[in-house]
C-alpha cells in the first residue's frame, strides 16, 4: 500500500505544477496587440489535462483497493501521453523557437508529463504485484 | 560472497545512508556538467558569431548606431530597419584597402503568418555577398530566386512551405544551420524579393523610415579589407568618405560579447569550484560518521577472516557505486535542465549560445562521471584505511 501511493503523490504534485504553470510561470506567449495565438489554446488544454491528471492521482491516493488503484494508474497512462502530445503535436505553437511557448512551456510540459507517465507505469506495476 | 555483492547489500540494507551519499554526488555532477555545457555553449556561440560576421568592417547608417539596433539584431534577433542610399556602396568601394563590399537591406515584418511576432527580413545580393551566402550554400546549393526565402533555424517553417510577409507569398527553399545568434530568427531573400516586400509594406502604409526610393536603399555594407591593409586605417577612411554612415569594426562588437562571456564563465567556474569544495567537505564528514557507525560491523568481518585489504576495497567499492549512480543522476538531471531549455537560456543571457557537438557532450559526461567517482573514492579513502585497521577485540569491547 505504502509503495503504491508514492507514484500517485509524485503525479499529484507534478500535475498541479503543470496545471498552475500552464497559466502562470510556464504560460504561453502574450501578444503585444492582445490577440491569441494557437499556443494560448494549447495552454488552456494543458490546464485541463493537468487538472484531470491531478484528480486521477488524488483518486489513486484515496483508493484502498489495489485493483481499483491499478485501474486508475492505467487510465493515467493515456492522459499523461495526451499531455506530452498536446503542445506542438496536437495543438500548434508559435512558429518561432524563441517564443515563450516553444522555449519554456513545451519542453517543461513534455518533461513533466513524461515523468508522470513513468510514475503511472511504475504505480501500475506495483499495484498489479500487490 | 564476493566483495561486490557484499558492498551492494551494504548499500541496499542502509538505503538512507546510500541515498544521502548518492544525492550529494548527484548535486556535484549536476553543477559540473550543467555549468560546463552552458559555458561551452556560450564559447561555441561566440565562435559562431565571429564566423558569421565574416566581414572586417560593417557600415551602417548613423541612425542605426544611436538606436543600438544593429548589435541587438545579431545577438538577440530583435528587428531593426534603417536605411541609407545605395550610392554609399559605390563610395565604400572607392576607398583604398576595400577588397569586397556586400550590401544588405533589412525589413522588420509585421506579424508574418509563420510567426506571432515581427521577424527580421534580410535582403542580400547573392553575387556580391560573402557573409550570408556561404552559410546559405551549406543548406541550399542554388541561388535564391525571386520570392524565395531561406529561414533561420529558429523559424519553424518547413522547406517548400509558403509564408506570407506583408501579404506577399514567399516560398521557403532552405532552413539554415544554427548559429546560436540572432541571425537564426531571420528570413533571408535576394534584393528583388526585398524590393517587392518593401513596396508591399509601403502599400500597407507602413513606414519603414525609407528616406529615398526603396530600390535605392540599403541597410548595411559588409566590408572585407584587402590583405596588408590596416583595418583601423580603412575604417577611418570609410568614416570620412561616406556621409551619414558609420563604419564599425566587427571586432568591437565581438569584444563586448566576449567580455560578458568571460564574466559569466568566471562566475560559473567559481560556483562549480565552491560547490565541489563544499560537497567534498560534506562527503569527508559523512565518511567520518560512517566510520563511527560501522566499527563494530568491520570488527565482526575481521573476526570472520576478512582481510584488511578486502575491507578497504569494500568501502571504496561502496563509495564508487554511490558516486557512479549519483553521477548518472546528476548528469541526467542537468541534461534535462540544459538541453530542452537552451533557447530559454540563450534569450535570458542575451548572448550567442550554440550547443556543442554530441561527441563533445558525451566526452564531458564521461569526464564528469570519472570526476565524481574519483572525488567519492578520495573522500572515502581515509575511512577505508581507518576501518581496515580496526582491532576487532578492542572495537567489540568498546562497543559493549
Amino acid at each position: 500500500m505504502k509503495k503504491t501511493v508514492i507514484p500517485a503523490c509524485v503525479i499529484l504534485a507534478l500535475a498541479l505544477a503543470a496545471a498552475i504553470g500552464s497559466q502562470s510561470f510556464l504560460s504561453p506567449c502574450v501578444h503585444e496587440d492582445g490577440s491569441f495565438g494557437a499556443c494560448h489554446w494549447a495552454g488552456r488544454a494543458l490546464l485541463g489535462i493537468g487538472c484531470v491528471t491531478a484528480i486521477l492521482a488524488a483518486l489513486a491516493l484515496a483508493l484502498r483497493n489495489a485493483k481499483a488503484r491499478l485501474g486508475v494508474y492505467l487510465s493515467l497512462l493515456p492522459v499523461t501521453l495526451l499531455g506530452i502530445l498536446t503542445p506542438g503535436t496536437l495543438i500548434d505553437l508559435c512558429r518561432m523557437s524563441t517564443m515563450r511557448c516553444r522555449a519554456a512551456m513545451q519542453p517543461a510540459m513534455i518533461i513533466l508529463f513524461a515523468v508522470m507517465l513513468v510514475c503511472a507505469g511504475v504505480g501500475a506495476l506495483l499495484s498489479a504485484k500487490e | 560472497m564476493s566483495i561486490f555483492s557484499l558492498s551492494r547489500k551494504n548499500l541496499t540494507r542502509k538505503p538512507g545512508r546510500a541515498a544521502v551519499l548518492t544525492l550529494l554526488i548527484a548535486f556535484l555532477s549536476l553543477a559540473v556538467f550543467g555549468g560546463s555545457v552552458v559555458v561551452l555553449s556560450l564559447r561555441q556561440g561566440l565562435a559562431s558569431l565571429e564566423a558569421r560576421l565574416g566581414a572586417d568592417i560593417i557600415v551602417v547608417p548613423s541612425s542605426a548606431q544611436s538606436k543600438v539596433s544593429f548589435q541587438n539584431m545579431f545577438l538577440q534577433g530583435t528587428t531593426g530597419a534603417f536605411y541609407m542610399d545605395v550610392s554609399s556602396l559605390d563610395r565604400a568601394l572607392e576607398v583604398e584597402g576595400v577588397e569586397k563590399a556586400a550590401p544588405q537591406t533589412f525589413l522588420a515584418s509585421l506579424k508574418a503568418d509563420c510567426c506571432s511576432i515581427k521577424i527580421q527580413v534580410i535582403g542580400i545580393d547573392p553575387a556580391a555577398d560573402f557573409t550570408v551566402q556561404p552559410w546559405i550554400a551549406r543548406s541550399y546549393s542554388r541561388e535564391l530566386g525571386d520570392m524565395d526565402v531561406a529561414v533561420g533555424c529558429k523559424v519553424e517553417a518547413e522547406v517548400g512551405e509558403i509564408i506570407r510577409i506583408y501579404d506577399q507569398r514567399c516560398k521557403v527553399v532552405a532552413r539554415l544551420e544554427a548559429t546560436g545568434t540572432g541571425l537564426d530568427t531571420a528570413v533571408y531573400c535576394n534584393m528583388d524579393t526585398m524590393r517587392a516586400l518593401l513596396a508591399a509594406a509601403e502599400e500597407k502604409g507602413i513606414s519603414h523610415k525609407i528616406t529615398s526610393d526603396s530600390e535605392d536603399s540599403i541597410s548595411a555594407i559588409y566590408i572585407k579589407v584587402q590583405d596588408g591593409y590596416d583595418i583601423d586605417a580603412v575604417n577611418s577612411r570609410l568614416n570620412g568618405h561616406i556621409r551619414k554612415a558609420t563604419a564599425v569594426r566587427t571586432r568591437s562588437m565581438i569584444t563586448g560579447v566576449s567580455d560578458s562571456l568571460a564574466g559569466i564563465s568566471r562566475t560559473v567556474t567559481l560556483l562549480i569550484a565552491a560547490v565541489w569544495a563544499l560537497a567534498f567537505i560534506i562527503l569527508l564528514l559523512a565518511f567520518v560518521l560512517i566510520i563511527r557507525e560501522r566499527t563494530r560491523e568491520f570488527a565482526v568481518l575481521r573476526l570472520l577472516g576478512t582481510s584488511r585489504r578486502m575491507l578497504g576495497r569494500m568501502v571504496l567499492l561502496e563509495s564508487a557505486l554511490c558516486s557512479l549512480l549519483g553521477g548518472v543522476i546528476g548528469i541526467g538531471v542537468a541534461a534535462l535542465a540544459v538541453f530542452p531549455f537552451s533557447t530559454l537560456i540563450e534569450t535570458s543571457l542575451n548572448l550567442p549560445y550554440l550547443r556543442p557537438a554530441l561527441g563533445v557532450i558525451l566526452l564531458l559526461a564521461a569526464g564528469t562521471l570519472a570526476l565524481a567517482v574519483i572525488i567519492g573514492a578520495l573522500a572515502s579513502a581515509g575511512a577505508a584505511w581507518r576501518l581496515s585497521r580496526v582491532d576487532p577485540g578492542t572495537a567489540l569491547r568498546e562497543e559493549n
